[in-house]
Formats: C-alpha cells, structure tokens, sequence
C-alpha cells in the first residue's frame, strides 16, 4: 500500500530532501507494519471463496437430485453443515489467523442456510422466507462473536434486513412490524461498538459505518403501517438522527466519505423536504385519522433519540456554531403538526428552510475549504429552485432568471474558492 | 483457558445447528411412517425458489371450502378436517378455528373469502413439490396434458396426515409418480 511512498524515497535522498537515515528509518516503519498486518488480500479472497463456494453448494444440491433415495439425500444435505462446523471448530481450538476464522464462519454461514433450506426441499415443506430468515440469522449470530468474524456481521446486517422486508413489506403480513429485526440489529451492535473502539481507521468499519443505516433506511418503512402520512416524519425524524450521530466525535473526525451517517442523513433530510416543499403533499397526503398508533410513539422515541444526541454533543463541546442541520427535526416535526390542519404554511415554511440549509451548506464549505460540501449546497439551492419551476405560477422571465443567478452562483463562489485556494498556497510557498 | 470456553460455547452452536434439521427430518419421517395417507387433486405450475430449487405448486380442488361463515380473517391459522371418500379421495367435512376432536385434521391457513360463491379458500401446508430441476418444466406439461384426458381424477398428491400435521409425499399422473411419468 505505501510502495508508492518507497519507491519515492530514493529521488528524496537525491535531491536532498531527507536524509538516508531518514529514509531507512520510514522503510524500516512500513516493513514492520506490514509484518504486524494480517495479509488483508488474503482474506478479502477467502471470504469471497467460501461464499461462492457455500453458494454453489446451494445450487448443486437445489438441482434435487431424483436418483439418490430420501435418506441419501437428507445425508448430503448434513454434510456442508458438517464440514463448515469442522472448519470452525478447528480455526478456535488452534487458535487459527483471523484469514481462517473470516473464511470458515463464511463458509457455515451459508452451510446452515443451506441444509434447512434442503432438509425442507426434501420433504416438501413450504415454510415461509421470513421465518427460515429467521432461523437462519439465529442460528449463525453466535458465530459474529465466537469468531470476531467481520464478514459474518456484514452478512448478518445484510440478512436481518431481508428478513425485516420479506416479513414487513409482504402482502401476507399487512399490519404486522417486524419488531425482532430492532432486536437482532441490537444484539449485533456490541461487535459494531468494538470495532469503533479498537479499529476505527479499518475499512471494515466504514463499510459498517455505510450498512447499519442503509439497513435502517431500508426496513424503516416496515413500521408504518397505519397512517402513512406519519411516515414522512418517521423518515425525516431517522435521518435527523443519523446527522446528529454523524457529528459524534467517533465519526465526525474521519473522512467525509467512511461517515455513512452523516451523508446518507444529509442527503435524506434534504430529499424528504424538497418531496415536502410542493403544496399538494400538505393538501393531499398530511392528513391523520387516528393519534392512538405505532408510528407516532415511533415518532416520539426517535425525536427523543435525536434529543439526547445533541444533549451529549452539547456536553462534549461538539455544538461549536450553529448548525441548522442538527435541528431540522424539531422545526419539521412543528411544522408537520401545523400541516394537518393548513397547507399554506407549512409548504412556504419548508422552502425557506431548504433555502436556509443550502446557505448553511455552502458557508460550511466555504470554511472547511471543501469543494464537494460547497457545491452540495449549491446543489441544494439549484434542486429547490428546479422544484419550484414545475408548480409555481412565476413568469418565464423571472423563472429563467432564477436558474441564471444560481448558475452565476456557482461559478462565482466556485471561482472565489479556488482563488482563495491559490493565494493559501502561494503564501506557504514564502 | 479461553479458547476452551469460546469451543464450548461453539458447541452449543453446532449442538443448535444441527438440531434444527434434524428436527425438521424427524417430524417428517414420523408422520410419513405412522401418519394416514390422503390422495389430493391437484392442478400443478412451476415455479422456482431460490434456496430449494424447482418445484411444482400444488393447487388443490380441497382448498375451497363452502361455508356461510364470513368472519375468516386472511392468513388465520385453521383446523380442517378430512374424511376419505368412496374412492379413496379426501372430503373436506368441517372447517374449524379451534383444534377439532376427530381424528384426522391439517393445521391450514386462510387465503381469502370468496363472498360471492361463499366459500373459503385455504392455503395448505404442503403446496409445494420439488423435483429435478430437469423434470420441473416437464412435470407442468405432463400434468397439463394428463388433465385434459377423459378419465376423472387421474393426477393427485398422495399427503400424510398425523395430528395436524401433513407431509407431502409424492405426485401421481395416472397412478405413476410424476417424476417416473415425466421420464416416459
């Protein structure tokens, strides 16, 4: 990885930039280091070999063969099983490299999905996807702790969200929530919590960092079955959250790109509003029939939630400036309640507050010299303006002039950035 | 010293693991030794799972049942209970909420409630058969074409039946396990 960096070191001694010593000493560095690693390419390959490997097996045997008796049958379906289990077993008792473990808790992983699935192609047993999800994900959770397995907890989160979305958004299960994937989700995150503790630069933890609320994101959807008008809440409420958890110093010190909490919490506040800057939303769909329902003490637990992350933030010290993204749950939650009765308001309310997120984010880029946050916010603005071109009653002129102030926007305060950028630079230089 | 407690505890796992097929296979064969045998009409299509491969979908003459009950509610669990007829067929006689005291009986879900024809549909347990996957596509056309011939009732599911619980355990055209007949 840092070969790059070892292959520079001769022209640095050239040209009198370090000294040989110097140079010694960061090769010495690097060399040690990667003693100390485990061969990470290594086991990025074992994983993806076990699970191919458990996945062909699935598809071999789900040919169902006709040939072998019953009996026979039943025997092969054990004999994956089996085999993971021996693997497993031999990677604790020799105390195995974290490769073996990864690699043979993969492979049982799909094993165990496999010889119930078979056991229930033999004997014609229907069953349905949710509950054989279920038996599955229980059966392999232990695995995530027993082996310190990553891969397992990454197939974990992945299963434990189609378990909640085959129960949740199934046709069969209308009104039924599926309450064990919040207790499956928690019973995985000690592992999670000691990966933010002990490995916090890993990869594997950006990759968790993205998948926890991805899969929350994904399954929330589930537990709104009633009103669905509070669904919007619900989400907008969810992504507040994930912003405010983005901004505890665990992540919020990493790069932008591993805080899987603060983009997608962004990016969700931002889409949720601009669905609920047009007028007809407020008109058509913000309407509730009953307050006695699962969605709205839903509602209140995640605003709760929302609340005592900026409390704790507040304590740390990590509430420097004002930012408006932290406390758009609580201004959109009082604006919900204003729209079930009005939908002037609200929808003007929500505009302005877009408008307002846009500023926030461009001065936020401005500051922290990051071009990415700077056009973001300007995307905003321009998204907000696009919106409006559709449903409002403006003239083509002042229309047309809207785009071309945005359009100027971004070049000037793009231009402004870069010039700002060189005269830095240049300044360091003398 | 901990190593021996993680393999312990991974035991337990593997103990875990293997109980729940095991369990699976141990019910089955139980009802298909000691359980009653039913013949079920069927009128099959083919379909595919992801996990279990092929299989052809049951759909069974007994899974409507007329009643003027209309207080079904989709996907309630319910007790029906069979009797054989003249021919060895089963016969739908009752259909119940609460388990029933004869005999023979399935634990059976509701589908739906036909207000119209006043009749209840009922999902059965056992709706799925799987075969070869080389023979699935086969089986559909057979059985499609073995409907069409004049004799009556010559393609059914024969199903175990032992307190409650049904298995599944083979299909015949014309008196020929489907995947026999599909070879011809």
């Amino acid at each position: 990885m840092n070969l790059k960096l070892i292959k520079e070191l001769p022209e640095l001694i050239e040209n009198k930039v370090i000294s040989k010593e110097v140079a010694l000493s960061i090769e010495q560095y690097y060399h040690s280091k990667q003693n100390n690693s485990p061969n990470k390419l290594f086991m990025v390959f074992g994983v993806l070999g076990s699970i191919l490997v458990g996945l062909g097996i699935i598809l071999i045997l789900a040919h169902n063969w006709d040939d072998f008796t019953r009996s026979t049958k039943t025997i092969f379906a054990f004999l994956p099983l089996l085999i993971g289990q021996f693997f497993v077993g031999f990677s604790i008792l020799k105390k195995k490299s974290a490769t073996w473990k990864e690699a043979s808790g993969t492979f049982l992983f799909f094993a165990v999905g496999a010889s119930i699935s078979l056991v229930a192609q033999i004997y014609n047993i229907p069953g349905n996807m949710s509950s054989f999800l279920l038996t599955w994900i229980l059966l392999c959770l232990p695995l995530i702790y027993l082996l310190k397995s990553n891969s397992i907890m990454i197939l974990h989160l992945v299963f434990i969200t189609w378990y909640a979305c085959s129960y949740g958004y199934s046709f069969m299960n209308y009104g039924n929530s599926p309450w064990l994937y919040l207790a499956l989700l928690a019973l995985s995150l000690p592992h999670y919590w000691q990966l933010l503790k002990h490995k916090l630069d890993a990869n594997i933890t950006s990759i968790i960092n993205w998948l926890v609320p991805l899969s929350l994101i994904i399954t929330l959807g589930t537990f709104v079955e009633h009103e669905e008008a509070l669904g919007f809440l619900l989400y907008l409420l969810l992504f507040s959250l994930f912003y405010n958890i983005g901004k505890i110093p665990y992540f919020e010190n990493q790069k932008l790109r591993r805080n899987g909490f603060l983009i997608t919490g962004s990016l969700g506040i931002v889409t949720i509003l601009l669905i609920a800057s047009f007028r007809w939303l407020w008109k058509d769909i913000i309407r509730i029939d009953s307050f006695q329902v699962q969605e709205l003490y839903m509602s209140a637990i995640l605003f709760l939630m929302s609340i005592l992350t900026l409390v704790y933030l507040y304590l740390k010290h990590k509430v420097k400036s004002f930012n408006i993204f932290q406390f758009v749950f609580v201004i959109f939650t009082v604006l919900f309640f204003i729209g079930i009765n009005n939908e002037i308001v609200p929808a003007i309310l929500v505009n302005m507050l877009i408008f307002a997120l846009g500023v926030v984010t461009v001065k936020i880029g401005a500051d922290k010299f990051h071009f990415g946050v700077l056009n973001y916010g300007l995307l905003i603005i321009a998204a907000l303006v696009t919106c409006r071109f559709f449903d409002t009653d403006m003239s083509f002129v002042l229309r047309g002039l809207l785009f071309v102030g945005v359009g100027v926007g971004f070049f000037l305060t793009n231009y402004y950035m870069l010039k700002k950028q060189k005269s830095k630079t240049n300044s360091l230089k003398q | 010293m901990k190593t021996l407690y993680i393999f312990i505890l991974f035991i337990i796992v593997v103990c875990a693991q293997l109980f729940v097929p095991s369990q699976m296979v141990f019910q089955q064969e139980d009802v298909l030794k000691t359980g009653t045998a039913f013949k079920f009409k069927t009128q099959p299509v083919d379909p595919s799972d992801p996990f279990k491969g092929k299989y052809i979908f049951l759909n069974y003459e007994a899974s409507t049942f007329s009643t003027a009950d209309t207080t079904w509610q989709r996907n309630e669990d319910v007790y029906v209970t069979i009797k054989h007829d003249s021919l060895g067929f089963v016969q739908v006689t009752e259909v119940t909420k609460n388990e029933p005291k004869s005999e023979f009986y399935i634990k059976a879900k509701v589908d739906w409630y036909n207000e119209f024809e006043k009749e209840l549909n009922i999902v059965y347990p056992f709706n799925k058969f799987y075969m070869d996957e080389t023979k699935a596509y086969n089986a559909e056309l057979a059985h499609m074409k073995a409907q069409q011939d004049s004799i009556p009732n010559n393609t059914y599911a024969l199903v175990f039946i032992k307190n409650g619980k049904a298995v599944l355990d083979n299909v015949f055209i014309n008196e020929i396990p489907i995947a026999k007949y599909v070879e011809k």
